[in-house]
């Protein structure tokens, strides 16, 4: 009986251990607004290519909400481009990108100037050529987030995309 | 018997294990909270109670500037603690920064305004390129389109660069236009991070000027 009791007694305390540790952790220091990702890739993870032949990919990508980037072409000369690349030597070569057109946009804070940008979803249309075999290829997207009163420094975000060249 | 001492030996293993987990668990919500306040050290955005919008907490709010000496566009070194008995507007900027560009005329009224009183705006671009020191071609660039916004702006203070370097003292420089109002005891009064108003940067003026 006796052992029983200190059996359930030792029970007891682990699980008030194991139940405390889980909710450690909610009265530590509460974290504020900070930046949000300006812009994430969303597919596709892996394509299938003919290797060696110039192949069309479609590569999705969504800007955060309330914030947008510039587009390929953005109306003036001083405001960063939104550029998709691939690193040379990796056994994928990007051949050409065609970007789409972009929305034109005022900000209520400067309704004179017109931006070209992405916001929301967008897709960008790679022609990539692929070696034979499987590639992890590190692309990059470069650009430039602003919402309506402030603007982020330029990114460049990896794309990973798994290549098999067939 | 010895089945039960087998099974009893086996769930005590289970919860030691589990109570292990737990242990670990614990241990590094502790190191990220840790982590978590020594980042704290950045400035952030915090939800404004009365509903309006975020406001920007600086954690230099209180506390003296950081020093610095950074190059002007004409490649001389200008220094912080030059401008020492004035109050001054560090204002972090960026050529490719819409709001940034909208803000600047504001800022050259409100320094011809007060430079009477003992008032001056630097600002200080902010590329976010983190152009290397070797980068001749980078530097020269950033130089002339500074030089040509300086110009086209009409701007009668020092405009430097390399404001990347001031990121770790100045709380982060997540976003452009940033601005830091400094008392003439050297003392950061205000912070904005944004686009905010003529009437917002004058009030703070004022308190940096001690009205």
């Amino acid at each position: 009986m006796k052992r029983r009791i200190g059996f359930m007694a030792a029970l007891a305390l682990l699980f008030a251990g194991i139940a405390q540790a889980q909710f450690i952790g909610n009265g530590g220091p509460q974290q504020a607004l900070g930046r949000t990702q300006a812009v994430e890739y969303l597919f596709p993870e892996q394509v299938s290519v003919p290797a060696g032949k110039p192949t069309r990919v479609l590569l999705h990508f969504r800007v955060a909400p309330g914030l947008h980037i510039n587009s390929h072409t953005p109306r003036e000369e001083f405001l960063i481009p939104t550029v998709f690349s691939i690193p040379e030597g990796k056994g994928v070569r990007l051949e050409a990108a065609s970007y789409p057109a972009g929305t034109d946009i005022a900000l209520p804070v400067d309704p004179k100037t017109r931006l070209n940008v992405y916001t929301g979803e967008f897709v960008i249309e790679a022609r990539i050529v692929a070696e034979p075999g499987n590639h992890l290829v590190e692309a990059k997207l470069r650009f430039q987030a602003c919402d309506q009163r402030e603007c982020m420094p330029p990114k460049t975000i990896p794309v990973a995309i798994d290549v098999a060249g067939k | 018997m010895k089945r039960n001492t087998v099974v009893l030996g086996a769930v005590l293993l289970i919860l030691a294990i589990f109570a292990w987990a737990g242990w670990a668990n614990w241990e590094y919500r502790q190191q990220a909270a840790e982590k978590l306040l020594a980042n704290q050290a950045k400035g952030e955005l915090v939800p404004d109670t009365a509903g309006g919008p975020a406001r920007y907490v600086s954690p230099l709010a209180g506390k003296p500037a950081p020093d610095f000496t950074l190059e002007d566009v004409k490649g001389r070194k200008v220094a912080l603690s030059s401008f020492k008995g004035k109050a001054v507007l560090l204002n972090f900027w960026a050529t490719w920064c819409g709001p940034c560009k909208l803000e600047t005329p504001w800022l050259v009224e409100l320094r011809n305004k007060y430079a009477g009183q003992g008032f001056e705006v630097v600002g200080i671009s902010t590329e976010g390129e983190d152009l290397k020191p070797g980068d001749k071609v980078g530097w020269a660039k950033d130089r002339e389109a500074v030089t040509k916004f300086a110009a086209d702006m009409k701007v009668p203070y020092p405009m430097l660069l390399g404001g990347d370097s001031l990121s770790q003292p100045y709380g982060g420089l997540d976003a452009m236009p940033t601005s830091f109002f400094v008392n003439k005891n050297g003392v950061v009064v205000a912070a904005q991070m944004g686009l905010t108003s003529e009437a917002e940067i004058e009030a703070n003026i004022k308190k940096a000027l001690g009205e």
